[in-house]
């Protein structure tokens, strides 16, 4: 057995009690043994050790996200009361290699639970630390405190078996945090809702489910505007369910980086809306370059965050044979459609101008900084008569007759021009695009 | 004991690991680190450890932009594709075109556009994807990076595996970069690249080379006639052609 225990943050007063549930929200991440004990969160973590890398680097991850998430450095000990003396008497590096009682000696007595309605007559017999305690005849101590006193000493010590009644991991998270400051620059939120992210990744954890959409709300200060709303919210949308906190927190920074408050802020909530299941992964030996997809996805989610979404784009092929038809950027983020196969096999340019440029003449010939020779074509391209849409203008035609032509300049290189009959020029040249 | 025994080593020879990672001015480098096949020998050959080099910047630089970056880059790029890895284009002046691309060898599955307009967002995104060292090549448009910016790139692209290429106006030759790898390609007349190694990890390079390149599937429809288009250039045959198509023009508008 080896345990835990983790006190919440210096609060005044009381610990709050969502302080507690968030922090065994987070604690189900490592066991599934997790209990709240007078005021402090206890874990056995003796069988996830190997999963989490050894003793050495749970305790380290531990110690980093608990100062995080603002609670006070964990405390180790074979069982759950001994570790909670320990982190009550700010021991937090003893306890893990000693035996027990050895550890407790020297302790003042109020560190160790329950004992508060004896602690001022221990205290003036002259008992001052759990050693002296423990050092007292056990029959005159049963008289005068009670057989519960010795019942304590004795789980404390490991003597006696403790019971707990297990934390279980809530169906759904929504978690609130009071501000300890007002806030008035949407970034300077991320901060606070790290904390309740990590909660979240603990949750999400202790349920093997990863995350695809969250929402963070925020309740502004009473003393606001009289025209600002209450609240104001925010929902981050992942293309993958994931959750790794690092990745959520740069998520939600690059969107709360868009967000102007309409008054300072006081309270913010995250709440998870979309929850899939999502399998952890193994670790290996080598590192494998498998990982890579996911990463770029990632990459280009956070990309896609900052710019907007349709700034990241796919292409899709389309079955048409009209230029400027034959493929569509999508965002790349979405799912891909149906794959369709490309109906070209005629040769066809690799960059296309989002316009055609009508091209100046000289005498017959198109010109492009320079003479162009005209090397290879006609090559018709007809079609689109039965495609019409409807512009502010009118209903328009999308039919296209033109002969497109390869052709050929000094200074830019190979080049796609066609011809187009016009209503009035006659013939009229454009560039639409470049065998780049 | 006396010094000389405690270091084996003669003075002025070094042990033949260091030996190796120097590297001496006169003699190409060949770089311990995976570099990308170019696809033609002949430049392969002039690149230290024969190919576009992973963890480093390669600075394309050319006349005008969208000219002849994917005829430069296809035959690498084709590597890529067949290793299922992405290559994410950022910021190209002009829309790739798929059915283009697919006669080089790039499938529409391997291909990322970030559509970044602003010069600091471009920095931005090429930055983020090089460090994420996910892509399995990164193209970046960047005509008004400075030398600064480049080199702030270059330290990113160390730390990542994935090859990186700027593209960039041949005016920026003349300011310093931190690439270890500049090239200027200009497109020959007669369905050549024209390539000069401006910098690279050896002794300078002198004259052009010429890479043999037909673009888009061309290369199916060229009579042996349209492989020179210089001649045809010289002798005025294109006005000639020009002409034909001019003289179909009125037969049309008479009709």
């Amino acid at each position: 057995m080896l345990w835990v225990a983790l006190l919440p943050g210096k609060t005044d007063g009381t610990p709050q009690h969502d302080d507690l549930a968030g922090l065994a929200i987070w604690a189900l991440q490592y066991t599934p043994r997790v209990a709240l004990v007078e005021g402090a969160i206890v874990m056995e973590v003796a069988a996830s050790l190997s999963l989490f890398g050894g003793r050495d680097a749970l305790r380290e991850r531990m110690a980093r996200e608990a100062a995080e998430l603002g609670a006070g450095p964990p405390a180790w000990s074979g069982t759950s009361l001994a570790a909670i003396a320990l982190a009550r008497a700010g021991v937090h590096d003893a306890g893990v290699d000693q035996p027990v009682a050895e550890a407790l000696d020297p302790l003042p007595i109020a560190a160790l639970p329950g004992i508060e309605p004896h602690e001022v007559t221990l205290r003036q017999i002259g008992c001052r630390s759990l050693g002296d305690l423990r050092r007292l005849p056990r029959g005159g101590v049963s008289r005068r405190f009670g057989a519960g006193l010795l019942h304590t000493l004795d789980r404390a010590c490991g003597l006696r078996p403790e019971t707990h009644a297990w934390v279980t991991a809530p169906e759904t998270f929504s978690a609130r945090l009071e501000l300890m400051a007002r806030v008035e620059m949407a970034p300077a939120m991320l901060f606070a809702a790290r904390r309740l992210l990590l909660q979240m990744a603990g949750w999400l954890a202790a349920r093997h489910a990863g995350i695809t959409a969250f929402t963070l709300r925020w309740a502004h200060d009473s003393m606001r505007a009289r025209d600002a709303a209450a609240s104001g919210d925010l929902t981050v949308r992942t293309a993958e369910p994931m959750r790794d906190v690092e990745h959520l927190t740069r998520l939600l920074g690059e969107n709360l980086a868009r967000v102007r408050l309409a008054a300072p802020v006081a309270e913010i909530m995250l709440e998870a809306l979309d929850v899939r299941p999502l399998a952890g992964q193994s670790a290996s030996l080598i590192p494998d370059p498998v990982g890579e997809g996911e990463a770029l996805a990632l990459t280009l989610e956070r990309i896609a965050a900052r710019l907007g979404p349709d700034r990241v784009l796919r292409p899709t092929l389309l079955p048409d044979h009209r230029p400027g038809r034959m493929q569509r950027w999508q965002p790349a983020l979405s799912r891909p459609g149906r794959r369709q196969p490309s109906l070209v096999k005629m040769p066809a340019p690799t960059f296309m101008l989002a316009e055609p440029l009508r091209l100046a003449m000289r005498g017959d010939r198109p010109m492009y900084q320079g003479p162009l020779l005209l090397l290879a074509g006609p090559h018709r391209i007809d079609g689109g008569w039965w495609h019409r849409e409807t512009t502010d203008t009118g209903e328009v035609s999308r039919a296209v007759q033109r002969d497109y032509w390869v052709a050929v300049s000094e200074h830019c290189g190979v080049l796609w021009v066609y011809r187009e009959r016009h209503p009035v020029d006659g013939a009229v040249w454009f560039l639409h695009g470049a065998f780049a | 004991m006396s010094a000389a025994a405690a270091w084996p080593i003669a003075p002025g020879s070094l042990p033949p690991a260091v030996a190796a990672a120097v590297w001496h001015g006169d003699q190409i480098a060949s770089p311990a680190e995976t570099v990308l096949p170019t696809g033609w020998s002949p430049l392969d050959r002039e690149l230290p450890g024969g190919g576009w080099p992973h963890r480093a910047l390669s600075e394309v630089l050319t006349p005008q932009p969208s000219m002849i970056e994917w005829r430069l880059m296809a035959p690498a790029l084709r590597t890529v594709v067949a290793a299922d890895r992405q290559i994410v284009v950022i910021g190209p002046p002009r829309q790739p075109h798929m059915p283009g691309l697919i006669h080089e060898g790039i499938d529409d599955r391997h291909l990322v556009l970030v559509d970044a307009e602003k010069p600091a967002d471009r920095l931005w995104v090429t930055d983020q994807v090089i460090r994420s060292g996910a892509a399995g090549a990164v193209l970046a448009w960047l005509p008004h990076a400075r030398p600064e910016q480049v080199r702030r790139l270059q330290v990113s692209a160390q730390g990542s595996d994935s090859p990186v290429f700027l593209f960039r106006p041949e005016a920026a030759r003349h300011e310093p970069s931190a690439a270890p790898t500049r090239v200027l390609a200009v497109p020959g007349l007669d369905w050549t690249l024209r390539v000069s190694i401006l910098k690279r990890r050896g002794p300078m390079h002198e004259g052009m080379l010429d890479l043999p390149s037909i673009p888009g599937g061309l290369a199916a429809v060229l009579t042996p006639r349209m492989r020179y288009p210089s001649r045809l250039f010289t002798r005025g045959a294109g006005r000639a052609l020009g002409r034909a198509a001019a003289r179909q023009d009125r037969r049309h508008a008479a009709a």
